[in-house]
């Protein structure tokens, strides 16, 4: 696998990556020491959205004609974890994506208004500098580690801000199966070390460019895929390793620890960046089985969300469902297939975010996300019914929407490697999802409310409110109905393991005759 | 099939973009209840471009007019491309006719969120009219799959039925089903032009109509293109079984979808734009599946009219009656019945959909549409009854108006190629004399024992333009019905001589 690498120096005047990373920590810093003043909230917006002009100069500066990794920096820290940092355009979709979404959340946290706001401010910035550290950084600990750090730093969201009587229950459960989570991944990533270490003679390195010269031997390929792919499994969550989101979704807070953890989808990212390609042979050995459980995946979660009375729960399994497509998509291994499945967990990023997002709206009026309780909202709140709508159909994957192109795209490579049954059966798994989601919205914005029911006082919607559901919507719409620049970015993002996988005799072919 | 390229004023996008800004001012003018002076004037401007659309176009040749090509997402190897032949063309003012009467039709019926509701309505027909333009399957299907979010509004929020909300979603969820197989065909075919070319995939994928048309298809891939175009299409068709949705509709949705869904036939023109082009072969090889699904439309729809009480629901089983007829006629493979056919589907938008439209007008009046509380309506509302009337002929086939030459040119050709079966569809006529006229009867003549009916007034002036307008139409087209043939004979020509070329 290629790996070259061009110096920040040659594309930029300031090393665009740290600042990335340094100015979420300044924010805290700053906000902190504002405590109680009436100056939080301008001062965090004001430098959520320089975050966010930071990652447009990000994307502006980045070259998507080229493969190599870009923007790099490096600087020795310890003997065992430089700092080393490098993009390329499927970090860059990531790194924006966080930072539109912490964005929204901070002005999400000013409608909610929550208790404790500046910790909680402060708390944003904390896993979003984690966050796009995770995103730029080539070392796999420094990887492991932030996302522990991440982990932990979501564990304490919920339990500041959790909005149900059991939230013990939902953290209790969140941190055994994170931590489990953790300690596979971290046993993985030493693996991966001593292996590195045993071929080179004692030099140890957790470097993506360093493990991607030596080769693993076939013997222990499956031991460190199985510890990577489970670790990385639980926090995706995928199928059947998600028994903690429901739980955390129906205890834990409404929007804001969903977004960090579904709306941005580290997982996937970990999978391209690291696991495909450091184990190329363990992958090729195992996508069938794989495949055969996210596809079992879809369809159960999907079946379960069409049975749930609380919204909250009802998205969690949405999640699981849609995110046995992302995997079909991405062990197809092939370069439509990796562009197709990173476009979509972003887009299903920003639609779940969306919806989160939209039910903390409703939340705040109605005290309850059970859907027997609610109805007839849209007359009252037709700007964030039909953002609730269009990021509901996003999932579904509606010409129009950016789930399109992405199901599209990864439909196609699915046809090539696993024949058209089992890309009909996803297909049809998304059929499954409308089924659930156009339900959800009926039952929350279109059905009147029930009987007996004290009719709640419904206040219309806030213009920060209006704000944050009309930039979701222009952000969806706007990408479905032109993905280009999108798609774009990610062109040249997978030639490396295209190649990878190309080399290794897994050429997709088109077996006209056989359907 | 070529294309020709004239590179003049872009009149099939401006068509098709125009209903969305006039649905964009609709939010920018203060005042909610002009809301349907805004989409009316909308409407009303489309139609002069449609106009402007037919008399500009040149029946003399079978080649695509107005073509637009641009670029769209080169990655994807997607790109916008539309055009109008002789069979579509006429569809343009036809939807947007059917659109403008449903806009008069719901002109004070609609009193809840009357901005979103002409939104709606304005979306579904750009959405429509793109359907019929499209000349590229990715794009179709963009347009195809646009129609339902729409439709799934105007039903959950305005139908008129108690399961409105059940049968939004079960109409929303079938189609999404029935697109499945559709976008699926076109991937194939796509895969099959890129591995015929070379290029490999995705870098050799086309999703171009006209390159589509021309790309010859190896006779295995052809069966599964055949089944699952032809799977896709007949769902929204309605083809019996997959016709459940239509009844639901009928008595659940609001009048305005009810008219829409029936009388504009999209599934059928899919099957005849799609479905059978670009699998000639195995379309000739199934005949007998396309004549035999046609024949069991018929006698099922037709027996199934017969037994039902309201006007709603006889109307949604005439509809899928009627269709099968359709099927009837393309499946003979020549000029009569593509061109019976198309006579057909065009005489559908209006006569469909303007009966719809009064029974709309009829239930908006007396509160149902169940003869058990009509009765009479006759009497207190001549006018309504003689048109309906008028409009029941037209249905039925009888000579004077649209109906009988499309009907005598399928059954023509279905007697010709498939004679059991055109001796089916003979009997389904009769059939559907015998339906219409027993419901009649008990709707509309008799003694008045509803005080509603009593008390009902006839058609106002601006409901009455509306059908008039239809009306007229249907006897135009009855007595010269060669203005109508004129303009679709090349394409028909083309369209059979492609099936018989390969």
């Amino acid at each position: 696998m290629n790996l070259a690498e061009i110096h920040w120096t040659a594309q930029s005047s300031y090393p665009i990556l740290a600042a990335l990373q340094l100015l979420p920590l300044l924010a805290i810093v700053l906000i902190l020491s504002l405590r109680g003043r009436a100056a939080v909230y301008p001062t965090a917006i004001g430098l959520a959205v320089a975050e966010l002009l930071l990652s447009f100069d990000l994307y502006r500066h980045f070259d998507p004609a080229e493969s190599a990794m870009q923007l790099a920096e490096q600087l020795p820290l310890l003997p065992l974890l430089d700092y080393h940092a490098a993009v390329d355009g499927m970090s860059v979709l990531f790194i924006l994506l966080t930072a539109v979404l912490s964005l929204l959340l901070v002005l999400y946290a000013q409608v909610r208004k929550l208790a404790n706001s500046t910790t909680f401010l402060a708390m944003v910035f904390a896993i979003e500098a984690s966050l796009q550290g995770m995103f730029v950084t080539l070392d796999l600990l420094w990887f492991t580690l932030l996302s522990a750090v991440e982990l932990l730093l979501i564990a304490y969201l919920l339990q500041r801000w959790a909005k149900a009587p059991q939230d013990d229950m939902a953290m209790g459960r969140y941190l055994q199966f994170m931590g489990i989570g953790l300690l596979l991944l971290l046993a993985g990533v030493f693996m991966l070390g001593w292996n590195h270490a045993d071929a080179t003679g004692g030099q140890w390195s957790f470097n993506l460019h360093d493990l991607t010269m030596v080769t693993v031997p076939v013997e222990i390929q499956s031991v460190i895929f199985f510890l990577l792919f489970y670790g990385i499994g639980i926090r995706i969550p995928l199928f059947p390793l998600h028994g903690w989101l429901p739980l955390v979704a129906e205890h834990g807070t409404i929007a804001v620890a969903g977004i960090f953890l579904l709306g941005l989808k580290t997982g996937i990212y970990g999978l391209v960046r690291f696991v495909l390609p450091l184990l190329p042979e363990a992958v090729l050995r195992w996508h069938d089985w794989v495949v055969a459980f996210a596809l079992t995946g879809i369809f159960y979660a999907a079946i379960l969300a069409l049975m749930q009375v609380n919204l909250r729960r009802m998205l969690a399994f949405a999640v699981i469902s849609h995110t046995g497509v992302i995997i079909i998509g991405l062990f197809s291994l092939s370069h439509a297939a990796f562009q197709g499945s990173i476009l979509l967990s972003t887009t299903f990023g920003t639609a779940t975010a969306c919806l989160l997002l939209m039910s903390g709206f409703v939340y705040r009026r109605t005290r309850t996300l059970l859907l027997p309780r609610l109805g007839g909202l849209f007359g009252h709140l037709p700007v964030i019914g039909i953002a609730f709508l269009i990021a509901g159909l996003s999932i579904i994957g509606m010409p129009g929407t950016p789930g399109f192109d992405a199901v599209h795209l990864l439909l196609e490579a699915a046809i090539l490697e696993f024949g058209a049954m089992v890309t009909i059966a996803a297909a049809l798994g998304n059929v499954a999802a409308a089924a659930f989601l156009l339900w959800a919205f009926q039952r929350t914005f279109l059905a009147p409310l029930a009987e007996g029911m004290p009719a709640p006082e419904i206040e219309p919607a806030m213009p920060m409110e209006r704000i944050i559901a009309v930039v979701l919507i222009m952000i969806l719409l706007g990408t479905g109905f032109y993905s280009e620049p999108w798609l774009n970015l990610l062109e040249h993002s997978f030639d490396g393991l295209t190649a990878l996988y190309d080399g290794n005799g897994h050429a997709g072919t088109l077996d006209l005759a056989g359907h | 099939m070529m294309f020709m390229s004239d590179s003049g004023f872009p009149l099939l996008s401006l068509m098709i973009m125009t209903l969305p800004i006039g649905a964009g001012l609709i939010w920018l003018v203060p005042d909610p209840r002009k809301a349907r002076w805004i989409a009316l004037l909308t409407a009303l401007i489309d139609l002069a471009l449609t106009l402007a659309i037919v008399t500009g176009f040149d029946h003399s040749t079978g080649d695509f007019q107005f073509v637009e090509q641009h670029a769209w997402i080169p990655t994807l190897h997607i790109q916008f491309h539309i055009g109008v032949d002789g069979m579509s063309v006429l569809f343009l003012p036809l939807t947007v006719l059917l659109f403008t009467g449903v806009i008069l039709a719901s002109w004070t019926s609609v009193r809840t969120l009357p901005r979103l509701y002409y939104t709606l309505l304005l979306i579904l027909e750009s959405a429509t009219l793109g359907i019929f333009c499209a000349l590229e399957t990715i794009l179709f299907f963009l347009f195809w799959e646009l129609t339902l979010v729409p439709i799934f509004f105007l039903i959950s929020l305005w139908g008129i039925g108690p399961q409105r909300r059940y049968a939004a979603v079960k109409y929303t969820l079938m189609m999404l089903t029935g697109g499945v197989p559709l976008l699926f065909g076109f991937l194939l075919l796509a895969f099959n032009h890129a591995s015929l070319n070379g290029m490999g995939i995705p870098d050799g994928l086309v999703f171009d109509y006209p390159s589509l048309l021309s790309t010859p298809l190896p006779a295995e891939l052809q069966t599964a293109v055949f089944f699952l175009l032809l799977l896709g299409f007949a769902v929204k068709a309605p083809v019996f079984p997959l016709h459940t949705w239509l009844p639901t509709i009928a008595m659940e949705g609001p009048a305005s979808i009810a008219a829409i869904m029936t009388g504009l036939k999209l599934g059928v023109y899919g099957l005849i734009r799609f479905t059978i082009p670009l699998a000639p072969a195995a379309a000739q090889e199934y005949h007998w599946l396309i004549a035999g699904l046609g024949v069991v439309a018929i006698l099922y729809g037709a027996l199934m009219a017969l037994g039902q009480t309201n006007l709603r629901r006889m109307l949604a089983f005439s509809s899928l009656s009627h269709v099968g007829l359709v099927l009837l006629g393309i499946a003979s493979f020549n000029l009569q019945g593509i061109q019976g056919a198309l006579f057909q589907l065009l005489n559908f938008s209006i006569v469909a959909g303007g009966i719809f439209l009064l029974t709309g007008f009829l239930h908006h009046r007396v509160g149902s549409t169940d003869i058990i509380s009509l009765g009479g309506a006759a009497s207190s509302m001549p006018l309504l009854a003689a048109l309906f009337f008028l409009f029941g002929l037209a249905s039925m086939g009888v000579p004077g108006t649209s109906g009988f030459p499309a009907e005598f040119l399928l059954i023509l050709s279905a007697l010709d190629t498939h004679t059991g079966a055109g001796l089916a569809a003979l009997a389904g006529i009769v059939l559907g004399a015998a339906y219409f006229l027993g419901i009649y009867r008990r709707a509309f003549l008799g003694q008045i024992h509803n005080s509603a009916v009593a008390d009902a007034i006839d058609l106002r002036a601006r409901e009455l333009v509306v059908i008039v307008v239809m009306g007229i139409l249907i006897l135009t087209a009855g007595f010269y019905p060669d203005s109508v043939l004129e303009l679709t004979r090349t394409a028909s020509e083309n369209w059979v001589s492609t099936l018989s070329g390969k």
